[in-house]
């Protein structure tokens, strides 16, 4: 465990009780020193608490922690390669701007003519240059947010941990510091740990995402693999704008399987997991895959086309959603760009074909 | 709102000048400054006034005369005077002392729903009356008292100590005693508003106990600590009961220096004592003002 290529963060079997509520199961995952890693999730899934049990907030109940190949289990936060930017009103609101980012540095007993350069140079770092003598509640919240980023990033330690730092934000400014933070990420070159219950956001920041859900670790995988081939249906369902649709499998084939969905057979490519004839199963098509088309009209030859009933389209500002009815009663999604020609070719009750590239969709193991 | 309106018979035009179309609320604004100027200003204007008038057998008239400033100041009331406010400054430190830790530890240590309940803890002797209270405090400290019999039993003291009733000693147990929960309150509600986050920050820094209380805790706790130990302060000073059961014979303060011109039917001296000590309360606040910026410390935290 202590060879020089450790991963920055290992967690084996950790798990964590507040009293009986179990907030994390059993999870195990490493991170690579270096990434920006997301951890997403709905509300309630245990990411706080993962993050918390990381940075040494908290006691787990189960399992060791090692952040550079060292076990840091019993270490209390300081003492840890890691810091920590809370959601919110974490400053000192006593203490300027400057106060703020060089109090940490004053503690280890920093040279002050040191603890000047640094704290300027971490304050250009976030873009608050001027701001020194600033008081917090002269701040606004991004810029709030920024001087913790300084304020834990001029610890220099190893590995940066983000609690849903961007989540009093608006969506603008939101997007902005997204940006932000990949960039500065990318000039410091250490480990960012980023909760988030928001997909837009992992998607913009992480190189890797895990998702979180119910105390347990779901998928993990680069941002593109997680978005674009999930292999659990959790994540299809949690990620993206996905349809999901359920079945029997009715044959396996080297390359790929056959889903029974009742009114229909559909082609799947081989899934990650091994699979056998007649368990039940699911699939997931991205809704911005699907087209919608005449009855009669050719989608194209390796594409995978059922019937259905043209429901209503909702005009989403950059996309329009057209909903469409199978024969057995789900509705399905199908997202085309709004400037789209295909837009307004159909009447609710017309009689459609919806179609997607059969390569494209991903069988779940139910 | 206009819909409403139109049903609504229009009010007769004089009411409408007075109150108009936002009047009321216009008016409700004006509340706490009438509360202010009747129950507050007036009444120390009149003080002031009262504390120059003449002296009369049994009352005061009308007249311009310095004398019960002249007899405050050339009697012992004078020195009683400052004995009383080193002492209100005493208890104010030994509160400060015992208090803000029991504050700071319920803040820390005590699970935050069980928090308030303390706190309340701390009001129940409130619910006792004042003397009652005060005067519980004699078989306490007294010579054969709960305090001495205890401390002779363990063979910590051979003889007993008198020197903690009668005595100014025992005026300051007195009012530890009786206004330490102020110290309690206004620092746990001042810490109260201190975000656990910044506890947190403090940990991932590695703050030691010592640099977190003086660099964190203190300045943020600092207008609590400011209005507790004003009010630890006035009331040590002004509160009769305490000296008048606890301190034996010639122990004053300010407040039963007062009382005693009162019983005396001396007004006018009264009211002077009672000027003095408005005007001793706001040259501390100045003086205050000018070495800690109170302004600074009295600002919102956000
Ligand atoms: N101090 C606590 N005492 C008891 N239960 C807790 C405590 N903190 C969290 N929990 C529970 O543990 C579970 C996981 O909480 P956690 O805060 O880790 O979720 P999260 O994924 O961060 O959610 P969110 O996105 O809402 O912040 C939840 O069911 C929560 O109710
Ligand atoms: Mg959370």
């Amino acid at each position: 465990m202590t060879e020089p290529a450790a991963k920055a963060v290992e967690v084996v079997e950790l798990g964590k009780n507040y009293g009986p509520v179990t907030a994390l199961k059993s999870v195990s995952f490493s991170i690579e020193s270096g990434r920006y890693y997301a951890l997403l999730g709905p509300s309630g899934g245990g990411k706080t608490t993962l993050l918390r049990l990381i940075g040494g907030f908290l006691r787990p109940s189960a399992g060791r922690i090692f952040l550079h190949g060292h076990d840091v289990s019993h270490l209390p936060p300081n003492r840890r390669p890691t810091s920590m930017v809370f959601q919110n009103y974490a400053l000192f609101p006593h203490m300027t701007v400057e106060r703020n980012v060089a109090y940490g540095l004053k503690l280890l007993r920093v040279p002050a003519s040191d603890i000047r350069d640094r704290v300027d140079r971490m304050l250009a770092m976030v873009g608050l240059v001027g701001y020194n003598r600033r008081m917090p509640h002269e701040l606004s919240g991004g810029q709030q947010q920024r001087v913790q980023l300084a304020r834990s990033l001029v610890l220099e330690r190893d590995i940066l941990l983000l609690d849903e730092p961007l989540a009093s934000l608006d969506a603008k400014l939101r997007k902005d510091m997204c940006l932000e933070l990949k960039r500065i990420q990318e000039k410091v070159g250490i480990t960012f740990i980023h909760v988030t219950h928001n997909q837009e956001e992992a998607l913009t920041v992480a190189d890797r995402i895990a998702i979180i859900a119910d105390g347990e670790l779901v998928e993990e995988g680069s941002a593109r693999d997680v978005y674009e081939t999930p292999n659990k249906r959790f994540t299809a369902e949690f990620i993206g704008d996905n349809n999901v649709l359920e079945g029997t499998v009715s044959d396996v084939s080297a390359t790929g399987a056959t889903l029974d969905i009742g009114f229909a057979k559909i082609e799947v490519p081989a899934p990650a997991a091994s699979i056998s004839t007649g368990e039940r199963a699911a699939f997931s098509i991205r809704s911005e895959l699907l087209r919608i088309a005449g009855r009669d009209e050719d989608i194209g030859a390796s594409w995978q086309v059922v019937p259905a009933r043209y429901v209503e389209d909702v005009y989403l500002g950059l996309t329009v959603s057209h909903l469409v009815q199978l024969p057995d009663g789900t509705e399905v999604v199908a997202r085309v760009m709004s400037d789209s020609g295909d837009n307004g070719r159909f009447e609710p009750g017309d009689d459609v074909a919806v179609g997607w590239p059969a390569n494209r969709a991903r069988l779940h193991v139910a | 709102m206009t819909d409403r309106g139109r049903d609504i018979p229009a009010p007769p035009a004089r009411w409408k000048r007075l109150v108009g179309e936002d009047g009321i609320q216009k008016w409700v604004f004006y509340i706490p400054v009438v509360f202010f100027i009747l129950f507050f200003a007036a009444p120390m204007a009149l003080t002031v006034v009262w504390s120059v008038f003449e002296r009369t057998q049994f009352w005061m008239e009308p007249g311009f005369t310095l004398f019960a400033y002249e007899n405050f100041f050339t009697s012992a009331r004078a020195e009683n005077y400052v004995l009383s406010m080193l002492h209100a400054a005493a208890a104010v430190v030994i509160s400060f002392v015992i208090g803000f830790p029991i504050a700071v530890f319920i803040r820390r240590r005590v699970t935050r729903a069980a928090q308030h309940r303390v706190i309340l803890l701390f009001i129940l002797p409130f619910m006792i009356s004042e003397l009652v209270r005060v005067f519980a405090m004699r078989p306490v400290l007294g010579r054969n008292g709960v305090v001495n019999s205890v401390l002779m039993e363990l063979g910590i003291l051979s003889e007993p100590i008198t020197v903690i009733l009668y005595s100014p000693l025992g005026v300051i147990i007195g009012d530890v005693m009786s206004f330490l929960p102020f110290m309690i309150f206004a620092g746990f509600l001042a810490l109260e508003a201190v975000q656990n986050y910044i506890f947190e920050v403090c940990d991932d820094l590695g703050t030691g106990r010592v640099r977190l209380f003086a660099d964190i805790v203190l300045p943020l706790a600092a207008p609590g600590i400011f209005a507790g130990s004003v009010f630890i302060f006035v009331n040590s000073m002004g509160v009769a009961l305490v000296p008048t059961l606890l301190g034996g014979p010639g122990a004053v303060n300010a407040g039963l220096i007062a009382n005693q011109a009162i019983v005396a039917l001396d007004f006018p001296l009264a009211m002077a004592i009672s000027t003095i000590m408005i005007f001793t309360l706001v040259l501390l606040l100045y003086i205050g003002h000018r070495l800690f910026d109170l302004t600074k410390i009295l600002e919102p935290i956000s």
